[in-house]
């Protein structure tokens, strides 16, 4: 016979699942906390929202400390006592789950408007431009002639699109991946070489050419090297 | 449902998630402030009563007292109890949650690029509140307001209103005691302490938490789930996408500090007055407001708010398309 085990007695002001409401605040601030260190945040949201994130976590971290130490008041109810554990449970799951978003199913599901966003930049030498510059150029100048020629090396996801050639693709973000809207360029791939997989991201060096294609002349990228990479820490783009 | 669409359907929703909880607690908080400011005292009484400057007046104290629609009903609560004019208080009641800087704030953040909405949310709001203020102006207070509420306003409007029987309660009451209890009250309560106002605050902040992460669960698998052919179908049609996105928030019963981001799911593929209805039913009335107007309203006048809402929203949103689309 082992000696009996002591119960585990919590103080006065925790009993009747008072315990909850501050681990779940707790755990609330340790998911927002937590979305910043592992880096989700740069995934998910836009980075202007950041700091807000990280105030919000140490404000809901500080005030679960309080409330245990001083907290109290009546205790909750059995549906109250519910709410709080479904609470618990899902900020739980959101701690220990990341999340790893298929970009070209989220891309699939979505229009292909462009964000109206002004910030072209013609000062950047071909090279260096971005895909989202690159897609913003072409539709500034719609003229496919004016580029053909200028060198490409750019980065993106694979985004398989219905009827067309696989295009290499990002996301733009206004707020959050909620509102993620596809930019892609038609890439004529490797001869001799299978197409790459939907969501590899690649990064590509060729040259901007033209094609004809639905009756008209649109601009592509002739791939001359392409090189499998690692999702990049800050996949979204204003 | 495919794996990567179960994995793209969770970071959505945590992207949804995270995005708006800050504005949920920075909603809490000044709501939570708001209580304990807990406004009372004369000046309240010497609100306008005015049937269109009155509601006017109430949606200004938004930006006074910038609650959601949750934190809004016990400031209207207290509002009425200290005799504010009826017009007021419930202009204050329906237009407050949007007209408020948390609010605008996050409408901006989640709509950047769309100013008309900027424009068309807030004085929707208005418009509602004074169709709503002037409908329910029409009922007596007797059916308007639930006796525990009239019976403390009674108390503090001047003889030359409520006569003495009416105040049932006070000096000439059912109970002797009570009544002098009540009649040697102060009339304004004392600021609850500091632990009292945490304890609320993060009851307050838990529960719409947990309303959050429901609104967050459909908004994120209407997303990946519904085909988006589908969706254009429902989200082009005129009148049926208003239709469609009321009763949505009607569901969701998200904080209108944080539901601009959960109409950001639906932005692109819904006709702009639908979006526009979205935000402008839920601060009103939804499933979480019709319990919470318990404590304000008498049934009867929560169905009339119900349906003008319904009503409004809808020739507001028809109005929106024909001009927008």
């Amino acid at each position: 016979m082992g000696e009996p085990v002591a119960a585990v007695t919590l103080p006065r002001r925790l009993r009747g699942g008072r315990w909850l409401r501050p681990l779940g605040l707790g755990l609330w601030g340790a998911v927002l906390l937590q979305s910043g260190i592992s880096g989700r945040l740069d995934l998910l949201l836009r980075a202007v929202f950041h700091p807000l994130v990280w105030i919000s976590g140490v404000v809901l971290v500080v005030v679960a400390v309080l409330e245990l130490v001083a907290g109290g008041g009546a205790a909750p109810t059995p549906r109250q006592r519910r709410v709080l554990l479904v609470g618990v449970v899902v900020a739980i799951a959101v701690l220990l789950v990341p999340p790893r978003p298929s970009f070209a199913d989220l891309a699939a599901n979505r229009g292909r408007e462009l964000l109206d966003e002004p910030g072209l930049n013609f000062v950047v030498p071909p090279g260096q431009r971005s895909l989202t510059e690159w897609v913003r150029l072409l539709r500034s100048q719609p003229d496919p002639k004016l580029h053909a020629g200028d060198p490409v090396r750019i980065s993106g996801f694979v985004l398989h699109v219905p009827g067309d050639r696989p295009q290499l693709a990002r996301l733009l973000v206004r707020c959050c991946l909620v509102d993620a809207t596809p930019v892609g360029l038609p890439v004529l791939w490797l001869p001799g070489r299978p197409l790459p997989q939907a969501d590899q991201w690649l990064e590509l060096r060729g040259v901007m050419d033209t094609e004809r294609f639905d009756g008209q002349t649109r601009s592509v990228i002739r791939a001359q090297s392409v090189r499998v990479i690692p999702r990049p820490a800050r996949p979204l783009e204003p | 449902m495919s794996p990567e669409r179960l994995a793209t359907a969770w970071a959505l929703f945590q992207a949804l998630l995270i995005e708006a909880m800050p504005f949920l607690l920075i909603g809490v908080t000044i709501s939570t402030l708001a209580r304990w400011l807990s406004p009372g005292g004369k000046w309240v009484r010497r609100l306008p009563s005015h049937p269109v400057l009155g509601p006017l007046t109430g949606a200004a104290l938004g930006f006074a007292l910038p609650a959601c629609e949750c934190g809004n009903v016990p400031v209207a609560r207290q509002l009425l109890a200290t005799g504010a004019p009826l017009a007021t208080a419930l202009g204050f009641l329906f237009a407050a949650p949007v007209l408020n800087p948390i609010v605008v704030a996050s409408t901006w953040a989640a709509f950047p690029n769309q100013p008309w909405l900027l424009v068309a949310r807030p004085v929707g709001a208005v418009l509602i509140a004074l169709v709503l203020a002037t409908l329910l102006a029409r009922l007596p207070e007797t059916e308007l307001l639930q006796p525990a509420l009239l019976e403390e306003r009674r108390l503090v409007l001047p003889l030359s209103r409520v006569s003495l029987l009416e105040r049932r309660s006070g000096v000439i009451g059912a109970d002797p005691l009570a009544a002098q209890a009540l009649a040697a009250a102060p009339r304004r309560t004392p600021r609850p302490p500091l632990a009292e106002i945490l304890g609320h605050g993060s009851r307050e902040f838990i529960e719409l938490a947990s309303l959050l992460v429901f609104g967050c669960v459909i908004a994120a698998l209407v997303q990946t789930l519904v085909p988006r052919p589908w969706l254009l179908a429902v989200g082009g049609a005129p009148t049926l996408s208003i239709l469609a996105l009321m009763l949505l928030s009607l569901v969701v019963s998200v904080c209108s500090s944080v539901d601009a981001f959960l109409a950001l799911g639906f932005a692109a593929q819904v006709t702009p007055g639908a979006l526009l209805a979205f935000l402008l039913l839920g601060p009103v009335i939804d499933i979480k407001l019709v319990g919470l107007f318990g404590v304000l309203l008498r049934p009867r006048a929560i169905l009339i708010t119900g349906v003008s809402a319904v009503l409004v929203v809808l020739v507001i949103g028809q109005w929106v398309n024909l001009w927008r689309l």
